[in-house]
């Protein structure tokens, strides 16, 4: 091997990057993984859960090596009212069993224990150094270029991130549009290890992850809450369309949302130690591009749009890990850089992550109605105040106040149309 | 052509050392490592002066088993090796200490027609080092070095003092003392960063170097270091009536006894 020629270069120290790095490496490639950041994870921002089964898939029993924060057990959905709120809880210890289902991380930490592992398994890592081109030798990607400099490899493979610089040089796809992203605001807030488990009924090492809407004053979003060992990740992500015309500051509706009485209760008397912004996508399937590779360049993680959000459940991580494990396993299987793209596309179905997002293709129309993110988490708060309320007087009749409730909020054409829109969108 | 040393120190980067407020105490525990801020600028001057005459450099510190963390990093700035003395003593080291050392493991090296220092480390900035080595090696010191140029074994250094800059020549073998205005050390390009992993580095054992325990126990102790809290006084003046903000503002700074 000379030394600016590498079997593959792969482009950003996050997972994607990482796993594919890794798996290449083992297997006796010579790698080059390039991180723009000091570090590895040092310019992540994220909300924090890993679904396990990725990295169980990379290698069996590697979850253990890293640093993981909590096991999730408990799953909460919450609905903010003004000064009220309705949490619903679900714990399930099965969750955290054998392999636990996923794990609350800090990426600052997992990124860098990875590319750690990537080097330990004999890939050259260069943290620092930021790409911002390609080389190109008739028609076929070649190697990357930083600064000035050159570096060659029969294969690049782009983990750049949600804003992939290098898939739009590639002429792969255009910038990132305004509607198919989130922003994502995010602090963290230290509060010691004991506090958290109490506040949330934890076990030493078991952790609460938090979906809560009626937050964004209307905007297309919601907010995120996992638990971490000695910490707290708090985050709202919205439409940044929307936001712009909203007038408020996204940061001052992360503020309120902060002190709104439920939330306050769970982090007072922590201390914001970090606080960071980022890009996510939110198509889900229809916001994959339709070319993930050319010869010679393979898309993998974020820069590839991978992304679920059931409203529940929030995927990334674990489907960038997957994608960079296809990508590895396509330039393995392929005997020239010309065989790996559709190879890539091959693996992707077969590690199953286009069949998840497929699933969940539609997802995102159902928070595309405006009123999922304020009406309804408002019509949820008054419908239960008007049924706990007792102050002596003589209440409505229940469905009368129910019926009064629900109208002030939506119409009952609105409420249908929804309905058949949610329904479709499943 | 020259040849060049640069002692540098592995710090912890201040910015994520935290204060805790109740006690005032350092909480280091996220902490990374780094190349001492004014120590790159040594690095950097001594990779243009051997960008442009030929020579070699190389680099030496002392430090805590830490100090291995910044090999690569140190490689990726010039230097052709380097060479280092990874002991806990390093810890609780001062001025004194750490120039014997260096001088030490500098002699064994030997060699070299100009040692570059920093004007002072970018933790304790107690800038010691530099002229304790130069005395230790019976070398000339030349110190607050704003600029220099190195022809043959002339060394011509502007010196930039309170509110004067000295000019001054000595030949070499010298210890320079750089200023950190001296030159802006350049980011490690890719090729250096990648490059930097494949360049030698040595270790020099503390025990090789035949220093006796009372010579590597420090007479300046360290008793406690304490974070400094600048207390404000959290005044704000939200009046709608900009007009009378600021004569609230000016009444207040008049009777701070500002004029």
């Amino acid at each position: 091997m000379s030394d600016d020629k590498f079997d593959v270069i792969v482009v950003g120290g996050g997972p994607a990057g990482c796993a594919c790095a890794y798996t290449l490496a083992k297997q006796g490639k010579s790698v080059l993984l390039l991180e723009r950041g000091n570090s590895a994870g040092s310019k992540n921002v994220s909300g924090g859960r890993l679904y396990t089964y990725a990295l169980e898939l990379v290698e069996p029993g590697m979850y253990q090596r890293a640093p993981l924060q909590r096991k999730i057990v408990r799953e909460q959905i919450m609905m903010l009212g003004e000064g009220s709120a309705m949490t619903l809880d679900y714990v399930d210890y099965g969750f955290g069993e054998e392999v636990p289902q996923s794990y609350s991380v800090v990426r600052a930490s997992l990124d860098e224990w990875f590319a750690a592992e990537v080097e330990a398994q004999g890939a050259m890592v260069g943290a620092g150094i930021l790409v911002d081109g390609l080389v190109e030798k008739g028609g076929k990607i070649v190697g990357i270029r930083a600064g000035e400099e050159e570096m060659y490899a029969d294969v690049v493979v782009a983990a750049d991130g949600v804003n992939s610089l290098l898939g739009q040089k590639a002429g792969l796809f255009p910038d990132v549009k305004q509607h198919a992203v989130g922003i994502g605001v995010k602090e963290t807030i230290e509060l010691p290890d004991e506090v958290i488990s109490q506040r949330f009924a934890l076990k030493a090492g078991e952790g609460a992850a938090r979906v809560a809407l009626g937050c964004t004053e209307g905007i297309s979003g919601g907010a995120f809450l996992y638990t971490n060992q000695g910490s707290i990740s708090l985050g709202i992500v919205f439409n940044p369309e929307q936001a712009a015309k909203h007038g408020r500051q996204i940061q001052d509706i992360f503020q309120d949302f902060k002190t709104h009485p439920a939330i306050l209760a769970l982090i007072e008397g922590g201390t914001s130690v970090e606080y960071g912004a980022h890009l996510v996508p939110e198509m889900g399937f229809h916001g994959i591009p339709q070319r993930l590779h050319r010869e010679g360049m393979l898309v993998v993680g974020d820069a590839a749009q991978f992304g679920i959000n059931t409203g529940l459940i929030i995927r990334g991580m674990d489907l960038a890990i997957v994608s960079g494990l296809a990508a590895a396993r396509a330039i393995l299987a392929s005997s020239s850089p010309a065989e790996a793209g559709p190879l890539y596309m091959r693996q992707l179905e077969e590690l199953l992550l286009l069949p998840n997002m497929k699933v969940y293709a539609n997802f995102h129309n159902i928070f595309a109605m405006p009123r999922v993110f304020q009406q309804y988490p408002q019509l949820a708060n008054q419908a239960l105040q008007f049924l706990f309320r007792v102050d002596g007087k003589v209440p409505e009749p229940m469905a009368k106040g129910l019926l009064r409730i629900l109208k002030s909020n939506v119409s009952f054409g609105q409420l249908a149309a929804d309905g058949w829109k949610a329904y479709r969108s499943l | 052509m020259p040849n060049l040393l640069v002692c540098y120190k592995w710090t912890l980067d201040e910015q994520d050392i935290k204060i805790n407020p109740a006690d005032l105490s350092l909480d280091s525990s996220r902490a990374k490592g780094k190349i001492s801020d004014f120590d790159r600028m040594a690095l950097e001057e001594a990779a243009q002066i051997v960008e442009k005459q030929g020579g070699a450099v190389d680099a030496l510190s002392y430090g805590t088993p830490a100090v291995k963390q910044s090999l690569k990093d140190v490689l990726s700035r010039g230097p052709n090796k380097v060479y280092y003395i990874a002991d806990a003593s390093a810890e609780i080291a001062d001025g004194a200490v750490t120039a014997k050392v260096l001088a030490a493991a500098a002699r064994k090296l030997g060699g070299y027609d100009l040692i570059l220092v920093g004007e002072g480390s970018s933790d304790a900035f107690n800038q010691q080092t530099g002229p304790r080595l130069a005395a230790l090696l019976g070398l000339p010191c030349v110190s607050f070095v704003a600029k220099m140029t190195l022809e043959g074994n002339t060394l011509t250094a502007t010196r930039k003092l309170a509110d004067c800059t000295e000019q001054v020549t000595v030949t070499t073998p010298a210890v320079v003392q750089v200023l950190s205005e001296i030159n802006k050390p350049r980011i490690p390009s890719m090729k250096q960063v990648l490059g930097a992993s494949k360049k030698p580095s040595g270790e020099i054992k503390l025990a090789d170097l035949g220093l006796s325990p009372q010579e590597l126990a420090p007479k300046a102790v360290r008793k406690s270091v304490k974070g400094f809290v600048m207390s404000r006084k959290n005044v704000i003046y939200k009046e709608s009536n900009a007009e009378a903000n600021v004569q609230k503002l000016v009444a207040s700074l008049a009777a701070e006894g500002l004029r």
